[in-house]
C-alpha cells in the first residue's frame, strides 16, 4: 500500500513549552537543578519519595492510582501547568499525548498475578488488571487533563523518548495537533529490585533508577524554552550527554574539544533514561552552565568547546539514536 | 514474522537495500507485560528463581524484534495503546512516510492467547463463554483470539523507483481519546466520532463514499452500543458494517492491523462475509452489521477500533487500482 506522501520534507524541530518531573532527587525544577550541581551519594537504587507523590490538588482523580500511574499523572500535570500561557486557547482536542515507558507498570502486573495465584483465575482483581495494561497513565492523564486528541502509549528499552520526539514532530508539522503532552515514566517495582543483582553485571557504574519526566511540546515557532529534534546530526555542539559509557561498549569515547556530562548518577538508570536526560540538558541550559556529573571539560578554549546554548543525547542503542536541544 | 513475511511477498519485496529507510510500527498488548506466571510462581516461592522469562522479555520488543531480524534501519516503535495498538501502529507509519523519514514501513499488530488475559476480561465481566455475538441483542461478551496483521506502506517515490503499482492507500487515519473511563468507551462515543471524523477529513471525502465499515465490534455492551450510535450518526441508518471478531476473536494488540487487512480484502475482492454471530438486532444499537455474504463496490472502506483508556481509532483505506 501507499502512504497518501503529503508531506516530503524535513521536519523542523519542537518547542519546549514546558515541562514536569518526579525524580529521585525532587520534583520541583529548581530543587532538582540544585541537586545536579551536587555531588550525590553512591547508592543501589535512587527511588522516588512517596511525599512527592502525595498531591491533594489531583488526590481525588488519583485514588485508585499506583504509583507507576502517580509519578507520570504528576509529572504531567506539572508540565502542563507550566505551559499553561503557551497553551492558552488551544482546544482539547488539538492536544496529543504520547507516554512512553520500558517496563511499563509492572509492579501492578504482578499485583493481578498475586490474585491469580491466590485467588484463583475468576477471581483476581479488575481494578489490578486494567491499571497493569500500558496505557494505563495516558488514560488517567488525558482524563484529568481531559485531553481530547491523539493519545499514544509505546515501550522501548531503549530509544522510546527518541522515538517519542521524533512521532511529536510529525504530528505537530502535519497539522495533527497543536500541542503535545509527551513523556517517559518507569516505575521499580519489588520484582525488579529483588532480581536486579543478578540482571545487571558485576559492580555496575550506576544504580537503578525511577521517576517520570514530561515536556509539553508545540510546534517551533510557538513561544518556547527551546527547541528539541529528533532528526538533527548534532555536530560541534557545546555539551555532550551520554549515559554511563562504561557500561556501554557501542558507545563513542567523549570527544575531547567539548563539554561532556551524565545525569545517570543523579536519576539512576531506566529504560527511559533519555528523558531524565534530557531534563538535566533542559536544567543545565537554563542554568548556563553544565549540571550533573562532568565526565570531561576541555583544557583548550576551541570555537566548540565553549558552553553554548545546544546539548546533544547521544542515545546508546545500537541506532545511536540522538536529540539535538537548543535553547530559546 | 510469519505476517511480516507474509505482507513482505504480497507487496513484492524480496529485501531491501543498505539505502532503504525501513521503519517499523508494531501494536501489542501482551509482548508487552513481564506476565510470566511460571515465572512468578517460582519468584514467590524460592530466592533465586531463574531468570530466562525476564531475560527473554527484555529482548523482546516487538519493533526492536522485527527491525532486527529484517536488518533494517528506520524508526522503530512498539504501540501498547491496548486494543487500538494495531491501527495506531499503521497510523504512526503513515505519519513517518509523509514526513519522508522513511521509504517503507512495516505497520500492524501481534498478540498471543494468554491466561493473564484471559483472567483479566473475565474479572472486568466482559469475557463470553459462548460465541461472541457482535452488536447482537443477546451479546453477552468478548472472545480473546491471537494472531498477528501487518501491512506494508511505501511512499510514491518508492513504489515508482521499484515500477510497482500499488492498489491501495492509506487515505486517512484519525484518533482520539474519549478522556472518559480507563476501561469504557464515552457512552456516546465521542471519541470516535472525532478519530472518524478525522479520517474522513483527511481522505477530503463525506461519509457517504466510504463502502463499508470494518468495526471494531467485541460484542460487549458498552462497546457495541457506543460503537453503534457513532456510525449511525455519522454513516446514517443504511450503513453497511461487519465485525470480524465472531471469525477471529478478540486478538487485541493485533486486532487493527488484521483487521486494517480484511478491509482491504473486503475492496480488493468485492463481497463481505457475514458479520458473524449476529442474529437479532438489540434496542440500544440503531444499526444492525450485515447479515450474509454481501457484495461491495466502492473505493473507500475504514476500519475501526476501540481500546482501554478510551483511545479511538480509525483508518481509511481507498483502492487506487
Amino acid at each position: 500500500m501507499t502512504s497518501r506522501g503529503v508531506n516530503s520534507k524535513s521536519l523542523p524541530p519542537v518547542a519546549v513549552l514546558g515541562m514536569g518531573a518526579v525524580t529521585p532527587i525532587g520534583r520541583e525544577l529548581p530543587t532538582i537543578a540544585k541537586r545536579l550541581s551536587e555531588p550525590i551519594e553512591p547508592a543501589p537504587l535512587l527511588r522516588v519519595s512517596d511525599d512527592l507523590l502525595a498531591d491533594p490538588t489531583v488526590s481525588r482523580g488519583l485514588r485508585r492510582a499506583d504509583r507507576f500511574v502517580r509519578m507520570a499523572a504528576i509529572a504531567a500535570l506539572d508540565a502542563w501547568t507550566q505551559a499553561q500561557i503557551a497553551c492558552a486557547g488551544v482546544a482539547i482536542d488539538r492536544v496529543g499525548l504520547i507516554v512512553t515507558s520500558g517496563l511499563g507498570p509492572h509492579g501492578r502486573g504482578f499485583k493481578f498475578l498475586d490474585g491469580i495465584l491466590d485467588c484463583g483465575d475468576s477471581s483476581a482483581l479488575p481494578t489490578d488488571f486494567s491499571h497493569s495494561v500500558h496505557g494505563v497513565a495516558a488514560s488517567y492523564i488525558a482524563g484529568l487533563l481531559d485531553l481530547r486528541g491523539p493519545s499514544l502509549s509505546t515501550t522501548d528499552f531503549e530509544c522510546g523518548f527518541e522515538q517519542a520526539v521524533l512521532l511529536a514532530q510529525c504530528w505537530l508539522d502535519q497539522g495533527t495537533c497543536s500541542r503535545v503532552l509527551l513523556g517517559a515514566v518507569e516505575e521499580l517495582g519489588e520484582v525488579l529490585i529483588r532480581c536486579a543483582s543478578r540482571l545487571l553485571p558485576d559492580n555496575p557504574p550506576f544504580a537503578l533508577g525511577e521517576g517520570a519526566v514530561f515536556l509539553t511540546l508545540g510546534p517551533s515557532d510557538a513561544p518556547g524554552i527551546a527547541h528539541l529534534d529528533a532528526t538533527a546530526s548534532a555536530e560541534d555542539v557545546g555539551l555532550l550527554i551520554l549515559d554511563e559509557p562504561s557500561f556501554f561498549p557501542q558507545s563513542a569515547p567523549p570527544p575531547a574539544g567539548r563539554h561532556t556530562a551524565t545525569f545517570t548518577p543523579h536519576f539512576g538508570h531506566t529504560a527511559s533514561n533519555s528523558a531524565f536526560q534530557s531534563l538535566g540538558a533542559l536544567l543545565s541550559l537554563s542554568a548556563g552552565r553544565p549540571l550533573g556529573r562532568l565526565i570531561h571539560s576541555p583544557s583548550q578554549p576551541s570555537p566548540q568547546s565553549s558552553f553554548d546554548n545546544a546539548a546533544t543525547f547521544r542515545t546508546l542503542c545500537d541506532r545511536s539514536a540522538s536529540l539535538l536541544l537548543t535553547l530559546g | 514474522m510469519l505476517a511480516v513475511s507474509q505482507a513482505l511477498a504480497e507487496a513484492g519485496i524480496e529485501g531491501f537495500s543498505a539505502e532503504t529507510r525501513v521503519g517499523v510500527a508494531a501494536g501489542t498488548t501482551v509482548a508487552s507485560q513481564l506476565n510470566n506466571i511460571p515465572f512468578y510462581e517460582a519468584y514467590r516461592r524460592i530466592d533465586n528463581p531463574p531468570l530466562d522469562a525476564i531475560h527473554d522479555y527484555l529482548h523482546a520488543n516487538l519493533a526492536q524484534a522485527v527491525g532486527d531480524l529484517l536488518h533494517v534501519a528506520g524508526p522503530r516503535m512498539t504501540i501498547v495503546n491496548a486494543c487500538s495498538s494495531g491501527t495506531d501502529a499503521i497510523g504512526v507509519a503513515a505519519s513517518w512516510i509523509d514526513a519522508d523519514l522513511c521509504d517503507v514501513a512495516i505497520a500492524g499488530g501481534g498478540d498471543e492467547l494468554n491466561r493473564v488475559a484471559l483472567a483479566g476480561f473475565w474479572s472486568l465481566g466482559v469475557y463470553s463463554s459462548e460465541p461472541c455475538a457482535p452488536f447482537d441483542r443477546d451479546r453477552a461478551g468478548l472472545n480473546l483470539g491471537e494472531g498477528a496483521g501487518i501491512v506494508v506502506l511505501e511512499s510514491d517515490a518508492h513504489a515508482r523507483r521499484r515500477g510497482r503499482k500499488n492498489a491501495f492507500q492509506v487515505a486517512g487515519f484519525g484518533t482520539a481519546c474519549d478522556a472518559h473511563h480507563l476501561t469504557a468507551p464515552h457512552p456516546d462515543g465521542r471519541g470516535l466520532h472525532a478519530a472518524i471524523s478525522a479520517a474522513l477529513a483527511q481522505g477530503q471525502i463525506g461519509p457517504a463514499e466510504v463502502a463499508f465499515i470494518n468495526a471494531h465490534g467485541t460484542a460487549t455492551a458498552d462497546n457495541d452500543r457506543a460503537e453503534g450510535k457513532v456510525l449511525a450518526r455519522i454513516f446514517g441508518p443504511d450503513v453497511r458494517f461487519l465485525s470480524t471478531k465472531g471469525y477471529t476473536g478478540h486478538t487485541l494488540g493485533a486486532a487493527g492491523g488484521l483487521e486494517a487487512a480484511f478491509t482491504v480484502l473486503g475492496l480488493r475482492e468485492g463481497w463481505l462475509p457475514a458479520s458473524m454471530g449476529f442474529e437479532n438486532p438489540a434496542d440500544d444499537i440503531p444499526v444492525a452489521p450485515i447479515r450474509g455474504r454481501t457484495a461491495i463496490a466502492g473505493e473507500y472502506a475504514m476500519s475501526t477500533s476501540l481500546a482501554f483508556g478510551g483511545n479511538n481509532s480509525a483508518v481509511l483505506i481507498r483502492r487506487i487500482a
